[in-house]
């Protein structure tokens, strides 16, 4: 029996998710595991989030996702919508740190401002702005400290 | 080139890599990146190392997660569909029109099975009519032999009072 067109559609829609989950789902786990601080969870939204690409590529006129990056802001949008139990900025002391990252050796190795500015916004995607402000900092002096966390870890790299 | 270095150096491409650029600044580096090639290259490199970084962070899944997700799939692809039989136009179709032209908003109600299912008070109609059938049948029957019968009768007595008159 020959297949319907919208079956050759869903199917090559889910080739294309395995694709993607075969090159990004560790990382991705990693990322969102580094957002909720729990396992369970995290392999939770991990199922969520790319059952919800399933819907993104029906949606006709949004730009696909192939690359690590747009998955990760896609990751990021689905997990604003997701609850998070957000910890604060003061919890990023180097002890907790260790605790948290025992393996992290990038994240060992900033500073920590440096370290709190990297996972607020790759983790928890604040702002440049809002971080500034919280950090009672220029937005110039912010970019920097990212900049100069991005340049660490790539020498460590 | 001075002022591009400046830009390279300020950290908005780290900003804009992480997403936590405005909306101002993601303008301000789209026009420089067409105007120029390094911003391009900058940013390229900056996604592989971001994708580095996360590779260091990875955490490998569960065996049966992609399971998981694939059932997860099929269930928010039916959703939609059955939504659509009931009336809701899905916002995300990816159906194509059936063959026939036809719209499918209608549901296509000829079924592939040769029987049908009737109201139980047929069941006592039908029994009616087959007994009603039988009872006529019987009567027309026995009015047909006893017309036979008679009309044999009457032959029977002209033939009677002919041999009389002879």
């Amino acid at each position: 029996m020959l297949e319907s067109t919208s079956q050759v559609t869903i199917d090559h829609q889910t080739h294309s998710i395995h694709y993607l989950y075969d090159r990004h789902a560790g990382k991705l786990l990693g990322f969102i595991f580094e957002v909720v601080k729990d396992r369970k969870l995290a392999e939770d939204y991990l199922v969520k989030i790319f059952s919800a690409l399933s819907l993104q590529h029906n949606q006709q006129g949004e730009e696909g996702i192939h690359t690590w990056c747009q998955l990760l802001k896609f990751a990021k949008t689905k997990l604003q919508q997701l609850p998070v139990e957000h910890r604060g900025m003061e919890a990023y002391d180097r002890s907790a740190m260790t605790v948290m990252h025992p393996s992290n050796t990038y994240l060992d190795r900033l500073t920590e401002m440096q370290r709190m500015v990297f996972c607020e916004v790759y983790h928890h995607g604040k702002t440049i702005s809002a971080l500034s402000i919280a950090l009672n900092t220029t937005e110039d002096l912010t970019r920097k400290t990212l900049k100069e966390a991005f340049l660490i870890m790539r020498s460590n790299g | 080139m001075v002022k591009i270095n400046e830009y390279l150096e300020s950290g908005a491409l780290e900003s804009y890599v992480l997403g936590s650029a405005s909306k101002a600044e993601i303008e301000e580096l789209l026009s420089l990146k067409s105007k120029h090639p390094q911003v391009e290259e900058a940013l390229a490199i900056l996604e592989a190392d971001l994708e580095c970084i996360a590779e260091h962070m990875a955490i490998t899944p569960p065996p049966n997660t992609w399971l998981k997700i694939e059932a997860s799939m099929n269930e928010l692809v039916e959703r939609p569909r059955m939504e659509y039989l009931i009336g809701d136009e899905p916002v995300e179709s990816s159906r194509p029109k059936s063959r026939s032209g036809k719209s499918e908003q209608f549901i296509e109600v000829e079924g592939e099975s040769g029987h049908m299912r009737i109201h139980k008070i047929w069941r006592w109609i039908f029994a009616a009519v087959f007994v009603l059938g039988k009872i006529f049948l019987a009567f027309a029957i026995y009015y047909y032999l006893e017309n036979k019968h008679t009309q044999e009768e009457i032959q029977q007595l002209k033939i009677e009072l002919r041999s009389m008159r002879q």
